[in-house]
């Protein structure tokens, strides 16, 4: 952008072409004030208040509206400046209440602000009575529209920033006002509560319902989803009163969804926390001294040795994560580490190994909103990822083709330009159809297959079977759409392949990400900006869980406990023998429990009694080992047949790193003490590690240990504390003054080079028949997380989202005289459960949709325990059931 | 087919519709004559010709504009030029077609005049009507008389040659032709669209569009509703021309739905586009492709500004952005955008077909062409009207629109709707262009032309049109949103009576900073019609908050009754009408004597501004309440007095100078609260004007005399033939107050060569010699200069003392007249004749008076908001009389020994308008010294004022408030009787009134005043509800 200097007030300025007049008189330090700005959003011009004065223009223009010239002269405080500063602000006070004494935003009010600046203290006109009642219906934040000023910050911030659109501007004149669809209450309307609006309010209209007066504020890393975003806990009294975003963070810029922002503070203070190390004495969990629960976790694991395995956790932060698989690995001797990753991306991680190399997304989040085309397959990104699902809008907003495929019609259907509502479990067709396509019609990138790939010849061959009436048929997609989706993916660059658990959890996962892989390759979609191949990751260190090595198969930063070279790297640093072939990874430690093959498991941070697929049968199977320490914050489902239960600290209580899903190394912060005599997971790790007389745990903190995982890992040889004091890079980091690499595969892949792969269709374990018609498939809502255990504490949380709601099309649901709203059971192979339904057309008729949060109504129950060959993943997507009204 | 050859067979068919051989009906049926009864005529006409059989083709046309005559209804008869006819009922439009095409008689008395070039003897061309014949027909050229559903009668009047033309330039040549025309935006904002074009064309970018707005909304505008219904190819005409100018590909009309008719013929005019190839790939052969898609807006009045607009068809909400970027930057999802009017586009067609320089030649020097207009309101003949720009809005109030309905004084005319201003009848004469308009406060806008008259408040006009910017604000910027809801609060406050004036000043810097402040045409506009009113009306403001009055008597807060809020001495008419209705005129002249002491003198002679405004007169005829007055003074049983309250005396003394009905008064109620009254009079006679200025015929002396009676019992002391040279020396000489009301008995002069003859008297010095009794002699020819009531009064005196031939000689015309209209109806019935357009311009004494007169005709509106007579030169002309008498006016007489200040010009006294108070502590002064000649109420009104004034000057409450009258009796409810005309006041003979001074009213029974008392429509019991 060129230079263009103008002159405000007499002042020479020099300012960005582009820029407005506002912007530029603020960098140069020039106060206007304005009350409907906000550098996030796009000019609005309501306020009146930023009107200047500019030297050759007529009237009074908006300085956020007017963009600056070469040679412009700007006042900003002339008289006819100020009498219409002063009109419009006794205007807006004259129908403001006078309550500012009593008001949460006193003292933090853009309207008082200016007022105090113009010193008006009084209105001209006869001040208006409050005319509207106040929404208090959302749990986090209330609506008083008395208060309101109509900026539409909040109506620009819902669509603008979010794209949920839940508000608008409805009526007329005065009668002018913020409201939902239909003027309901928000909470009955489409509003997310991710209170974006809310903090964007210049007054008092939008306000938390609980206000908070914050000592000190620490920065730190959402627990949530592997989105990454960073906030800041306000702490008062050893409590977190508040949430902020960070505005500075490249990843959520300051924005937060409704659990990161009104979601931490109840969990983290529960009082359902483990704050005492319990030991099973007579069947029974009982109240035990450290000492006394350390001991017998020691016991437990000698006595079982070779039969011990240990489950990590995605939730537990890097430092964390390389402890216990070092205990694993150095200490129990075992290869057997594995955690929650199995359960959603083991898939991505085997099947971009084997095409691109490595096993992670390729682009960062911030380029998403740059891409000319996305293509969003098995991603429902506004409720699992809101922040990305924000991305995924405004890329569509500045004119990006988005197409959507899914089974079922999620949010996002409404922004794209193509939705492909496959049948559920054939992707790799509806995939390869589009491949298809874009090489019979000679849309593919020549070029980049010819420098960058190989293995083409063979792929091309596999393409053969999957001609246009095949895949049309299989998909349930019309051939139309299949045929512009691939014309859009090969023709509108760059394009980014977004995708996340809808291609993983099934037993042809890896098949599914090899075909998007291959998808990528053949338009020329990989090492460029704004596009790739991009998994977005589940839980909020999952990404760093499988960097730290807690898989089977490999070490840190996927050094493959294959190779000799690196288990002697490792022998040599832990100065222990390390076995040679890989442990078993966390579904078949399941199956291996339930034939008793494995007895002792040391399991830290994770649910599988609810996240586990034929939960009956992941039950039975824990039930039948013999000895079980679980550690954790919460009694979760799990943590109840343990042995031995250790209080865990949580995010906010510990230092630490997590890797979020575009693999950026971001800093976790103690922000309070744990309660009780909970620790840090990695305390206690090292703490039973040095009782079984382990070398190598006598750890200070954390910043120790990311030494060294950085000594042994390449990828993060260029991490330490101090540098993430300053920039949070993305992995590779190969050396301290590395800046990290945003995009991978930039000049050659991984692997060399990108490898196509041929594939044949494999349909899903279960389909509908006569006894079972229905397709259950699962997935998440944005108000809750995982098996609730977060989520569910949280009282705001479960008013918005109390229960399971079970989606059914409204052709199923009236065959079945299911009425919205009414109990019903459903049921499979494995087990039943009972939900409330809710019948809508966002389901396709024949397949039904549960979400996995509610421990009243465990849809896993539910789902097949069949996997993927090569990942070992259940195929939480599809399983045939039924479904029954409850009398 | 190439165009060529659709053109000729364009024009055969437009041929064969013109020279037809089967008679033809067009009956103007778009919505206005619909609405008006069009489907009616239509049905009835198609069930006539099935019946009769008789062949004739009937073709629905659009609108010519005669919104006042429609229906209309055209014939064309084989060989016979068209004829019009208005206001068309199925019955009348029956009876025409068989007389004309059976007997062949085409009804002249019927037909509204012809059309083409040959006549009928009888019937006037159409286009010579006082209406039309002002106007210049470009943009709405085949309005009315083309089928508006038939492309080929557009093509045939060489429609489309402008689009035909402008392929064959370059686009470039195009837009220096639009600029040469001098055409501006006919939205109303005036900027030149030759050049608007160009900054389109040249911004960067492939993509281009161009919009039609069609989104019409001010209240009483539909000038471009009637040109998309009458002729919507010259608008698509215009669009093609401006597309293919700016090398846009895509085009929006931007319709509101509230317009159904006019989006039925856009649709299916671009449909016979599309066939004709005139819409799609590569028009008529060129390179030039485009295509044109409907819009229809919601009716958001703000839709119409253009960003608004735009966004509106984005599918936003309708709400402006701030410019830049202008839409020729960045308009249309983001595109380079021309947007324009449809006249703009319609002339833009125009200029096309028949070049620049044509249309420059017409029009002002800054402001080309013509200009459409809905002319509405209180004209006689409203409609769609179109004229050069810069014609005087005198010529198209009064000779296109008629004048003022039933003759009332025109007010104000509001140009460019809510967005637009008042203009008052000071500023008849400006000239409607652009610059002009805009230096007056208003605009042109997009044509709305509301006539108002003296029945409009043009306090309420404000808060009418605040009400409608108000509501249709988008809301989006706090001036137009918050703005205009206090503007408005302050204006219903003001309407409501509550108003203080220092809201006045708040309301003006709030309109200047909403004007300043707010972010779209809509803000920044919508304060015209305050300031406007303000600065040309300030006084009614002023009226409403300090008076509590409306004169226009129409806030409904303020004004319970329009009579008695009319009334300046504010009797409760009503209230008296009802005792009258139940039987009581004692009681009803208890209520008179409330306000007045002269009930009788009133009910005889008053001016009755009451009945003006009667709301009655809106349904047939209004009440005769002066009738109704006179009905009760004549049933005076003394009721009035059993309730009457004199207070103790005060021990102050009041001086009144002038018995007239402002001392009277004065003195009336000052005895009543209690002050020692002693009325001064120069004259033998007591009564003043009453006494001296009326004749006996229309007010008799007993009855006059009989309320002054009534006055003196309260022990007001009448000195007669007292002259007071010095107000200043009573108030010295122990008065504690004084009040002066002397009246205006000083006749005005001619002030031309001769005036001094003998035989010529001015009418003040003849009606009060003869008043006194005096022996006064006529001649047997008298001339009467003038024409006011005094004129009247003068040629009718003179009548009865025995004058053969009395002759009125008045400069304008009867239209102009002052006099009351039953006035000069008993005088001409009398005998007096009335010369117009005649001035005298010398007198000469031979045998007799030899006046030269001069023969006058009517110019521009002078400041009494008349026209102005001037005299057509070399036209005198003489004429013989024995006796000329002057009633040209009337001045006061001020007291010689006074330092009173005096207007120079009027030569009346200086004083409060609303106290009276004079600069000299405790001399106060009111009537007609003050006001100039005016009326009795207006002098009763000036003597309670006076009451009021002094006693709070001498300490007391000021409250001369009584009631008299006893509590009403619910009566029953108004019965609906559907019109009803007032009964005729029983007169006296014409034969009988000669040689005598009797009355000649003769007022009515009891049983007509019971019928007229029921007509009462009780509005003062309509705001209780």
């Amino acid at each position: 952008m060129e230079s263009v200097f103008l002159t405000i007030n007499g002042k020479r300025i020099e300012a960005k072409s582009g820029m407005t007049v506002l912007e530029a008189a603020r960098k140069a330090g020039i106060y206007i004030p304005t009350l409907c700005y906000d550098e996030d959003l796009e000019p609005y011009g309501a306020c009146r208040l930023c009107v200047v004065e500019i030297e050759n223009m007529r009237g009074l223009p908006t300085s956020c509206t007017t963009p600056v010239t070469d040679g412009m002269v700007v006042h900003t405080e002339t008289p006819a400046v100020t009498e219409v500063r002063r009109m419009a602000l006794e205007l807006l006070i004259a129908d403001h209440p006078a309550d500012c004494l009593t008001c949460i935003k006193n003292q933090n009010c853009d309207l008082q602000k200016v007022a105090a600046y113009l010193g008006i203290t009084d209105s001209l006109f006869t001040r208006s009575l409050p005319r509207h009642e106040v929404d208090t219906s959302n749990p986090f934040f209330s609506f008083d529209r008395n208060k309101c000023i109509l900026c539409a910050k909040c109506v620009r911030t819902c669509d603008e920033i979010t794209g949920v659109g839940a508000i608008d501007l409805i009526n007329r004149g005065y009668q002018t006002q913020v409201a939902t669809f239909g003027n309901r209450p928000l909470l009955e309307s489409i509003c997310k509560s991710c209170g974006e609006c809310m903090i964007r309010c210049p007054t008092g209209a939008l306000a938390p319902k609980q206000p908070a007066q914050v000592e000190y504020e620490v920065k730190t890393t959402c627990p949530y989803c592997g989105v990454g975003c960073q906030m800041y806990l306000g702490v008062r009294k050893n409590q977190i009163v508040s949430v902020r975003g960070d505005r500075e963070n490249q990843v959520n810029k300051g924005r937060l969804c409704v659990k990161g922002r009104f979601g931490i503070a109840e969990f983290v203070h529960s009082k359902d926390r483990l704050t005492t190390p319990l030991v099973r004495r007579n069947g029974k969990l009982m109240e035990a001294t450290w000492d006394e629960a350390l001991d017998a976790v020691v016991a437990g694991l000698r006595k079982y040795t070779g039969k011990t395995a240990v489950i990590a956790s995605a939730k537990c932060t890097n430092e964390e994560n390389y402890i216990f698989q070092k205990f694993a690995r150095a200490v129990l001797g075992t290869h057997s580490v594995d955690h929650c990753a199995r359960l959603c991306h083991a898939p991505t991680v085997a099947g971009l190994a084997q095409t691109f190399g490595s096993g992670a997304m390729t682009n960062p989040i911030s380029e998403i909103s740059g891409a000319a085309c996305i293509f969003a397959i098995g991603t429902n990104t506004t409720e699992a990822h809101p922040i990305i699902g924000w991305e995924i809008k405004k890329a569509v907003r500045k004119g990006a083709k988005l197409i959507v495929a899914n089974p079922r019609e999620i949010d996002l259907v409404r922004d794209s330009e193509i939705w492909l509502q496959y049948h559920p479990g054939t992707d790799v067709p509806l995939i390869m159809g589009m491949c298809r396509i874009i090489v019979d019609e000679c849309l593919e990138d020549r070029e980049f297959i010819r420098q960058r790939c190989e293995n083409y010849d063979a792929f091309k061959e596999s393409l053969e079977k999957f001609n246009i009436d095949f895949v049309a048929n299989v998909t349930g997609v019309p051939q139309e759409k299949i045929v512009e989706a691939a014309r859009c993916i090969a023709t509108v660059r760059p394009a980014s392949i977004i995708y996340a658990m809808g291609i993983t959890q099934h037993t042809h996962g890896t098949d599914n990400v090899i075909a998007l892989a291959n998808l990528a390759m053949l338009t020329g979609n990989v090492g460029k900006t704004s596009s790739g191949v991009n998994p977005l990751r589940g839980q909020n260190n999952v990404q760093g869980a499988c960097d730290m090595g807690a898989l089977p198969n490999v070490y840190t930063g996927y050094q493959p406990v294959t190779s000799p070279e690196i288990r002697e790297k490792f022998e040599k640093a832990w100065g222990v023998p390390l076995p040679d072939k890989p442990g078993l990874p966390l579904t078949e430690m399941i199956n291996a429990a339930h034939r008793g093959e494995l007895q002792a498991v040391y399991l830290v941070g994770e649910n599988p009694a609810l996240s586990d697929p034929d939960l009956n049968h992941a039950t039975e199977a824990l039930r039948n080992l013999k000895f079980l320490v679980v550690q954790d914050i919460f009694m979760s489902e799990t943590a109840q047949m343990a042995d031995v239960v250790l209080p865990a600290a949580s995010f906010a209580e510990k230092d630490g790193t997590f890797t979020n899903t575009e693999r950026r190394i971001q800093r976790v912060r103690k922000a309070i003490d744990p309660p009780g005599q909970a620790k840090p997971d990695w305390r206690i790790t090292c703490q039973i590690a040095r009782r079984m007389g382990a070398k190598g745990f006598d750890f200070e903190d954390p910043a120790q240990i990311m030494l060294e995982v950085a000594r042994l890992t390449p990828s993060y040889s260029g991490i330490t504390y101090e540098k993430l004091e300053n920039i949070c890079p993305q992995w590779p980091c190969p050396a301290p003054e590395h800046p990290g690499t945003p995009i991978l595969h930039a000049e050659k892949f991984t692997r060399g080079k990108g490898q196509f792969l041929p594939l044949e269709y494999r349909p899903p374990m279960e389909s509908a028949d006569a006894e079972y018609p229905l397709i259950l498939t699962t997935g998440r809502t944005i108000f809750h997380f995982h098996t609730g255990t977060m989520t569910r504490r949280v009282k705001g949380l479960n008013i918005i989202r109390s229960s399971e709601l079970v989606e059914i099309n409204p052709l199923d649901a009236e065959q079945l005289g299911i009425h919205d709203g009414e109990m019903v059971r459903v049921i499979s192979r494995r087990g039943e459960v009972t939900a409330r339904a809710r019948v809508t057309e966002n389901s396709p008729a024949g397949v039904i949709f549960m979400t996995f949060h509610f421990t009243e109504s465990p849809a896993n129950k539910l789902t097949i325990n069949e996997l993927d060959p090569v990942a070992k993943i259940p195929e939480y997507k599809v399983s045939a059931v039924r479904i029954e009204k409850l009398a | 087919m190439d165009f060529n050859q659709r053109r000729e067979i364009a024009r055969a068919e437009w041929d064969t519709f013109e020279k037809t051989r089967v008679p033809r009906i067009l009956i103007g049926a778009a919505t206005c004559g619909q609405a008006a009864g069009a489907n009616e005529v239509i049905k009835a006409i198609d069930d006539f010709l099935k019946e009769s059989g008789i062949e004739a083709i009937m073709t629905r046309v659009g609108c010519i504009g005669m919104c006042y005559a429609e229906p209309l209804m055209d014939i064309v008869k084989p060989g016979m030029p068209r004829i019009c006819y208005g206001n068309v009922t199925p019955q009348k439009a029956i009876e025409i077609i068989k007389s004309y095409l059976i007997n062949n008689d085409p009804r002249r008395d019927l037909a509204m005049g012809t059309l083409g070039e040959a006549t009928i003897e009888g019937i006037p061309r159409l286009f010579d009507l006082p209406m039309l014949k002002p106007q210049i027909r470009i943009v709405l050229r085949n309005c009315g008389l083309i089928d508006p559903e038939n492309i080929n009668h557009y093509i045939a009047r060489d429609g489309y040659n402008g689009f035909e033309r402008a392929l064959k330039m370059s686009p470039d040549e195009v837009i220096q032709e639009i600029k040469r025309s001098g055409l501006r935006g006919r939205g109303g904002a005036g900027f030149s669209t030759g050049t608007k074009w160009e900054l389109c064309r040249k911004s960067p970018g492939n993509i281009k569009y161009v919009i039609c707005n069609a989104d019409e909304g001010d209240p009483g505008a539909f000038m471009n509703r009637s040109l998309l219904e009458s002729d919507p190819h010259s608008v698509l005409e215009g669009i093609l021309i401006g597309a293919y100018a700016i090398g846009a590909t895509e085009g929006y009309i931007y319709v509101r739905a509230e317009y159904p008719l006019a989006i039925v013929r856009l649709k299916n005019a671009i449909q016979q586009m599309r066939e004709y190839g005139l819409l799609g790939k590569n028009i008529l052969g060129s390179s030039f492709s485009f295509d044109l898609h409907i819009k229809e807006g919601a009716g958001a009045f703000v839709c119409g500004e253009e960003t608004a607009l735009m966004a509106s068809i984005e599918g936003l909400r309708g709400m402006p952005r701030p410019r830049p970027p202008f839409p020729a930057q960045a308009g249309l999802w983001g595109k380079p955008t021309n947007i324009n009017n449809v006249e703009s586009w319609a002339s833009a067609a125009v200029i096309m077909q028949k070049g620049a320089v044509w249309f420059a030649s017409f029009g002002s020097e800054k402001s080309k062409g013509t200009k459409t207009f809905a002319l509405v309101g209180k004209v006689k003949r409203t409609g769609l009207i179109e004229i050069p720009l810069g014609m005087p809005l005198s010529t198209i109030i009064y000779e296109i629109g008629g004048g003022i309905l039933n003759d009332k004084p025109f007010k104000a005319v509001q140009t460019g709707g809510p967005s637009g201003g008042c203009i008052p009848r000071e500023l008849l004469n400006l000239p409607v262009d652009y610059e002009s308009l805009a230096q007056a406060g208003a605009i042109i806008g997009s044509g709305g032309m509301v006539v108002m008259d003296e029945d409009t408040c043009m306090v309420d006009v404000a808060r009418y049109f605040l009400t409608f910017t108000q509501s249709e604000s988008c809301g989006k910027c706090v001036m137009c949103r918050l703005g205009t809801k206090q503007m408005l609060d302050i204006l219903e406050n003001i309407c409501q009576g509550k108003g203080k004036m220092e809201d006045l000043d708040l309301l003006y810097n709030l309109c200047l900073q909403v004007k300043a402040g707010s972010l779209c045409g809509l803000g920044q506009t919508a304060p015209n019609p305050v300031l406007t009113t303000l600065r040309y009306f300030r006084h009614e403001y002023e009226e409403h908050i300090k008076k509590h009055h409306c004169r226009a008597a129409v806030c409904k807060g303020i004004v319970s009754a329009p009579c008695s809020h009319t009334c300046p001495a504010n009797i409760d008419v009503p209230r008296y009408i009802r005792f009258i209705l139940d039987g009581k005129p004692d009681a009803a002249l208890a209520v008179i004597r409330e306000k007045i002491p002269f009930p009788a003198v009133c009910g005889m002679v008053c001016i009755h501004p009451c009945e003006t405004k009667c709301r009655r007169g809106q349904l047939d005829e209004p009440i005769a309440i002066r009738a109704l007055k006179r009905f009760a003074s004549e049933h005076d049983n003394g009721l009035w007095k059993k309730g009457l309250k004199i207070c103790p005396p005060s021990g102050k003394k009041v001086a009144v100078i002038g018995s007239g009905p402002a001392g009277l008064t004065a003195a009336y109620f000052l005895a009543l609260k209690g002050h020692l009254v002693t009325v001064y009079e120069a004259l033998p006679v007591p009564g003043g004007m009453m006494r001296v200025g009326i004749p006996d015929y229309r007010l008799p002396k007993d009855i006059l005399m009989k309320d002054v009676q009534e006055i003196e019992k309260l022990g007001v002391e009448i000195r007669l033939n007292s002259t007071v040279t010095s107000p200043e020396n009573l108030l010295q000489a122990g008065y504690d107050a004084v009040f002066l009301a002397t009246g205006a008995h000083k006749g005005v002069k001619l002030g031309i060569p001769g005036e001094d003859s003998p035989g010529v008297i001015d009418c003040v010095s003849f009606l009060r010699n003869v008043n006194l009794g005096e022996q006064v002699k006529v001649g047997k020819k008298v001339a009467v200069v003038g024409g006011g009531n005094a004129a009247i009064d003068s040629a009718r005196t003179a009548l009865r003392l025995g004058a053969k031939e009395v002759t009125i000689l008045y400069r304008r015309t009867e239209e102009e007249m002052p006099a009351e209209p039953e006035e000069i109806e008993q005088a001409l019935k009398e005998g007096v004749r009335i010369e117009y357009l005649v001035s005298p311009v010398s007198i000469k004494h031979r045998e007799n008076l030899q006046l030269e007169c001069i023969k006058m005709k009517l110019g521009e509106m002078d400041s009494s908001w008349r026209r102005r007579p001037e005299p057509v030169k070399e036209s005198n002309f003489i004429l013989p009389f024995d006796t000329v008498i002057v009633a040209i006016g009337q001045q006061p007489e001020v007291p010689e020994k006074s330092s009173l200040e005096i207007d120079k010009v009027t030569h009346t006294l200086k004083a409060d308008p609303d106290t009276l108070a004079t600069g000299i502590k405790g001399l106060f002064a009111g009537g007609d010294a003050v006001t100039g000649p005016a009326s009795v109420i207006e002098a009763i009104a000036a003597g309670r004022q006076a009451a009021i004034s002094i006693d709070l000057y001498l300490g007391g409450t000021g409250d001369i408030t009584q009631i008299l009258a006893p509590p009403e009796k619910v009566l029953p409810p108004i019965e609906e009787s559907g019109e009803q005309r007032r009964p005729a006041m029983p007169m006296l003979p014409i034969k009988q009134r000669k040689n005598n001074f009797n009355p000649v009213e003769l007022g009515y029974t009891v049983r007509k005043a019971k019928e007229e008392a029921r007509r009462c429509l009780r509005c003062d019991l309509e705001s209780e509800d």
